[in-house]
């Protein structure tokens, strides 16, 4: 067995022997369930946009608090000092743990595949922004785990790396409202930096590289700073 | 805890590679800062190898800064440190497949039973799943934790712990021991267990231990080497020091 797939054996044991990440999946379908069902009731239309941007913002209220056991209990029980001076490279690490993560982010995410199939069941949906949509909350999804990570890397405090994670995200959510504020070639950077900027046009059925290349480029980025950090002592 | 040679089955001559002839580990003018601060000032040390080596100092010596150098949880800010002839930083990986480390605080993962502990700790130190169920019966006999084999390691006493702690660093049968502070909050009869486990693993393995304790690292180590501030005041072979006590007094 290679080392990483002995990491992810072991961080998916952790993850699924931990009550947070049920509590947490349990939260997020049931306060998904209630506004699916009011939504479709109100507007009588066979979509998931306004579901997605649901599932947008619990992610970046949820994700956080998924994450900030990774690195900051490790530290906090000393057995990051066993896995750091093992012959292992901190890379294998990280990404044992992002993987670890986003299997459970996607899986509290496949619970809600249940909405698309009523949908399919009792109305004739477009299936294209459903797709869209998807592939738009697996990035985003991926981005909030790997921001994380890298937060919960710097702390042994699980609270300060959650609060650190909610701040990082939503000042990405944020970051094109400061845009009219600042001067040229600052403003441009602003707009492009913004996750709903991003999310947007996926959520609705419009899949652009750009977009992709975003979330991709700032994942590796968060996890890079992981490695940094973790290597840097 | 059985000592004896159960376990002991690398030995030295067999251990040698391409840094045969190096001694087990040689430290060079081993500084480390944290900022201002300077936590171990120009260490030069060689280790031989099958030799217990005790570190022996206060609080804030510097102990646990070389420890953790010498595991590779810590780089040097400044000099060379060299395990088998491989360089901690350079050469980390091989370096540390010689290298079997039980830190401080005794860390286990909560979430695991103590064999799968040991099978986790020994997948990632690089034993194949054909030596794995070997090894872990090895050093679960060894350590003596048959009693506590299938338990969560959340649910073992101080000492179990710190057993189980050991019995990983031993897994793949290093070259070279580290423990940190090894009878830290044992009981004396623990204490003894600990120590017998040490003096078994002298002649075959290389292993460097701390302590604050004068009489512990008398009874186990065959060298002491006094840290004091962060600089090594003085190494000598306990069997020609019979008046250890005096030596450390007149050092510190």
């Amino acid at each position: 067995m290679s080392t990483l797939a002995v990491l992810l054996r072991k961080e998916l044991h952790a993850t699924f022997t931990s009550p947070i990440g049920y509590v947490l999946a349990a939260v997020f379908l049931l306060v998904l369930g209630y506004s699916f069902s009011l939504t479709l009731f109100a507007t009588k239309t066979a979509n998931l946009i306004y579901i997605f941007h649901q599932m947008y913002v619990l992610s970046i209220l949820l994700v956080p608090v998924l994450m900030m056991r990774s690195f900051a209990e490790e530290r906090r029980a000393d057995t990051l000092e066993l896995l750091l001076t093992a012959p292992v490279r901190e890379i294998w690490i990280v990404l044992a743990k992002f993987l670890a993560g986003l299997t459970l982010v996607y899986g509290i995410y496949a619970g809600a595949l249940v909405y698309a199939v009523i949908l399919g069941l009792y109305g004739e949906p477009d299936w294209g922004p459903i797709y869209s949509g998807c592939l738009a909350l697996m990035l985003h999804g991926a981005l909030l785990v790997a921001i994380g990570l890298m937060t919960s890397s710097i702390t042994e405090n699980q609270v300060v790396s959650a609060a650190l994670s909610l701040g990082l995200a939503l000042m990405l959510w944020f970051a094109d409202s400061v845009a009219p504020l600042l001067p040229a070639p600052f403003d441009v950077v602003a707009i492009n930096l913004s996750l709903i900027g991003h999310f947007r046009p996926m959520a609705t059925g419009s899949v652009f590289a750009s977009d992709i290349g975003y979330f991709v480029t700032l994942a590796m980025l968060a996890l890079f700073l992981t490695t940094r950090w973790l290597a840097e002592r | 805890m059985r000592a004896g040679a159960a376990g002991a089955a690398m030995s030295i001559a067999a251990s040698a590679g391409p840094e045969a002839g190096a001694p087990a580990i040689l430290a060079e003018a081993l500084t480390k800062r944290y900022g201002p601060v300077t936590a171990l000032r120009d260490l030069s040390l060689e280790i031989r190898h099958g030799e217990v080596l005790g570190l022996l100092g206060p609080n804030g010596s510097g102990k646990t800064t070389f420890i953790r150098m010498l595991a590779g949880y810590l780089a040097p800010t400044r000099g060379r440190l060299r395990i088998c002839g491989l360089d901690v930083v350079r050469d980390a990986l091989p370096a540390r497949r010689r290298l079997g480390y039980v830190p401080e605080a005794a860390p286990v993962y909560g979430h695991m039973r103590v064999r799968e502990f040991l099978a986790f700790m020994g997948r990632l130190r690089g034993l194949s799943p054909a030596e794995l169920g070997g090894a872990v019966d090895r050093v679960v006999e060894r350590l003596a934790l048959g009693a506590v084999a299938h338990k969560p390691t959340r649910a073992l006493s101080r000492g179990y712990r710190q057993r189980v702690a050991l019995a990983q660093a031993l897994i793949h049968e290093p070259q070279i021991v580290v423990l940190d502070e090894p009878t830290n909050g044992l009981d004396p009869r623990q204490i003894i267990e600990v120590r017998e486990l040490v003096r078994s693993l002298a002649g075959t393995h290389t292993v460097v231990m701390s302590s604050h304790i004068l009489a512990e690292v008398a009874k186990t180590a065959d060298r002491v080497a006094v840290l004091l501030d962060g600089r090594l005041l003085g190494v000598r072979a306990v069997a020609d020091t019979p008046d250890l006590e005096d030596w450390f007094l007149s050092l510190a």
